[in-house]
């Protein structure tokens, strides 16, 4: 029986890029269940990113409604959102997005902070993550003195920590070489598998989707290939 | 709202660009040490005008008879019972003197003014600026010297000297006038010379001698504290209930509108320095926001509330600025009382300064009140001047900041 974290139904979501009508995401239904590791794939302009975003709550969709564990998005407030994407999800962005001024530790107890979490228990979950991810000798450094695979690590560290129900990583490879792309992916399977993280992932990187369990295909705006519907 | 973690990052935030800091900062620094010097030595400007408001025979009060000021001569006068005193607690008065100040005519042998003509009891006259001047010959000895103590400018217009005589002519109470000679017994040198050509002074049973008649035209007191003013009005009006009691502010209106306008006048200062460096914070703060639009589009994705983006943006800015305020009300402080501690001399602008009712010497004032004024006026304008920057930073969408 299917267990579905994410569940868009006839989703649209059209742009306006000069006054031109871009249609990004057209009548997309696409659902998640918990523990999947899926990766949306396509060419630039596909609408993967749109999907993503949509999904995480930083974008609305035209037409369409969804849902993230049951919860519907389209009637929530812009603080509501917050709260969920504070509660819910995990982020790993494209440009890792680490905090500048805030040493790896300290970025990656920094949603926990904001989640309320109590000093102690928030020091240790944090300095376990950085040891499983095997960044135990980083976490007094800042961003700017680590590597972009370091830093993309610590934003998984981040992301991953505070249990989410869902992890949403936008092109989390499209920074790294293909060494330290595949240390990110194993990363990003074992948290997947020993974890049971559900993970969405929007890329165009062949390896990122060779690791995902479910490989979903953009054109235009639309779903054109979805391996759990082939399997089915 | 994580206040502590927000604070946090506005520090650090603050030594990102230590350049950047260290000039606002010292752009605050110098406005405020500005600010503090400037207040200070409005306030010496306002507290001398009002000393010498108080100085100029006049007192914090004065009993006079109804009428003497729009029409000053003997018969707006009254008696005195023979050994009065105002009963007042020694720590609220500092001191009163009664007088007879009335018109008179004196000529010398080649010059002939119109002056007041002030019978005093020398002893009590520390109270105003005749127990402060310095003489050149004698002064009076007691309340029945017979000679005349003048300003140094009046005898140099009357060409005359210590030492020489000198007759005055007023009117008696009868209405007839009263001519009699007075040896000069000294010169005053006052702080300007329009009390030394106004004011000729003599003993004041002297003068009651002169117009025959037992009287004086006023009573003044100076309190040891303005703050007992009104308090002693109303004891003083129900004593001489058939008399004006007057406060300094009603017998010097001018210098009155003037000291409160001081008020007004040091507040308009702050808010032009104040405004202009506000402008420079305002500038600085959107460039540091705009500088790290992506970390608060990341931020709000993450889950952080704009509210929780404004109070970091607010602390940022309000954090500098107490820093800067500190500086600066230390370094104006050290200014005011340390390096101009012994006021700025003004003689070279003698004629301007005793027009405006000043001393020759500003000595800056620096008040608590106005410090903690400055303080908590600043730090409004420094969380103000977050406000624009910080509804910037919220107004973008989280998705468009990530873009960029």
């Amino acid at each position: 029986m299917s267990d579905p974290v994410v569940r868009c139904r006839s989703i649209s979501r059209t742009y306006q890029d000069d006054s031109v009508p871009v249609r990004a995401l057209v009548n997309v239904d696409f659902d998640v269940d918990r523990g999947e590791f899926v990766s949306l794939a396509g060419p630039s302009g596909s609408g993967k990113s749109t999907l993503l975003n949509v999904i995480g709550g930083l974008d609305r969709p035209d037409e369409g409604t969804v849902e993230v564990d049951g919860v519907s998005l389209n009637e929530l407030s812009e603080s509501a959102l917050s709260d969920l994407r504070l509660r819910k999800m995990g982020f790993v962005f494209q440009a890792y997005n680490l905090i500048p001024v805030l040493s790896a530790l300290e970025n990656v107890e920094f949603i926990m902070q904001l989640q309320g979490i109590p000093a102690q228990e928030r020091h240790e979950r944090a300095r376990a993550m950085l040891d499983e991810l095997g960044l135990s000798g980083m976490s007094d450094r800042r961003p700017g003195e680590m590597s972009g695979g370091q830093q993309q690590r610590v934003a998984v560290a981040r992301a991953v920590v505070t249990h989410p129900v869902l992890l949403l990583a936008d092109e989390p490879s499209a920074n790294l070489d293909s060494r330290t792309t595949e240390e990110l992916l194993k990363l990003l399977q074992r948290l997947n598998e020993d974890h049971g993280v559900t993970i969405v992932t929007a890329t165009h990187d062949p390896l990122v989707m060779s690791y995902a369990k479910r490989q979903v295909r953009l054109r235009d705006g639309e779903i054109i290939e979805d391996s759990a519907r082939q399997a089915a | 709202m994580p206040l502590k973690l927000l604070t946090a990052l506005s520090v650090r935030n603050l030594f990102r660009h230590r350049r950047r800091t260290i000039m606002l900062l010292l752009a605050i620094t110098v406005a405020v040490a500005g600010v503090v010097v400037t207040n200070g030595l409005i306030r010496g400007m306002q507290f001398d005008m009002r000393e010498a408001a108080v100085a100029n025979l006049t007192g914090h009060l004065k009993v006079l008879a109804p009428g003497y000021l729009d029409d000053p001569n003997i018969e707006k006068s009254f008696e005195l019972a023979p050994g009065w005193q105002p009963d007042l607690p020694a720590e609220e008065m500092e001191g009163w003197a009664a007088r007879i100040r009335i018109p008179a005519v004196i000529m010398s042998e080649r010059e002939t003014r119109g002056v007041q003509f002030v019978g005093v009891d020398p002893a009590r006259e520390d109270i105003s600026f005749l127990g402060d001047v310095a003489i050149t010959g004698e002064g009076l000895t007691d309340g029945n010297d017979r000679r005349v103590l003048i300003g140094v400018e009046l005898a140099r217009q009357l060409e005359t000297d210590v030492g020489r005589r000198l007759v005055l002519i007023t009117q008696g109470l009868d209405g007839r006038n009263r001519e009699a000679g007075f040896r000069i017994a000294g010169l005053y040198d006052a702080e300007g010379t329009a009390l030394e050509k106004q004011f000729v002074f003599t003993g004041v049973g002297a003068l009651q001698n002169m117009v025959e008649a037992p009287v004086v035209t006023e009573v003044s007191i100076k309190l040891a504290d303005e703050l007992y003013e009104q308090e002693v009005k109303q004891q003083l009006t129900g004593f001489f209930s058939a008399q004006d009691v007057m406060d300094w502010q009603e017998l010097e209106p001018q210098a009155a509108a003037m000291f409160v306008y001081v008020d007004s006048a040091i507040l308009i200062w702050f808010f032009v320095i104040m405004g202009a460096l506000i402008f420079g914070l305002v500038n600085t703060l959107i460039t540091a926001v705009m500088e790290r639009i992506r970390e608060f589009g990341m931020l709000r994705a993450v889950g952080m509330k704009s509210g929780a983006v404004i109070v970091q943006v607010v602390l940022e800015s309000t954090i500098i600025m107490l820093v800067g305020v500190f500086v600066g009300v230390l370094v104006g402080w050290v200014l005011a009382t340390q390096w101009l501690g012994d006021g700025i001399d003004l003689s070279q602008w003698a004629q301007g300064v005793e027009m405006a009712g000043m001393r020759s010497v500003l000595t800056p004032y620096v008040l608590v009140g106005d410090i903690v004024l400055v303080t908590v006026l600043s730090l409004v304008f420094g969380v103000l001047a977050a406000l624009y920057p910080a509804w910037r930073a919220v107004k973008i969408k989280p998705l468009e900041a990530l873009r960029r």
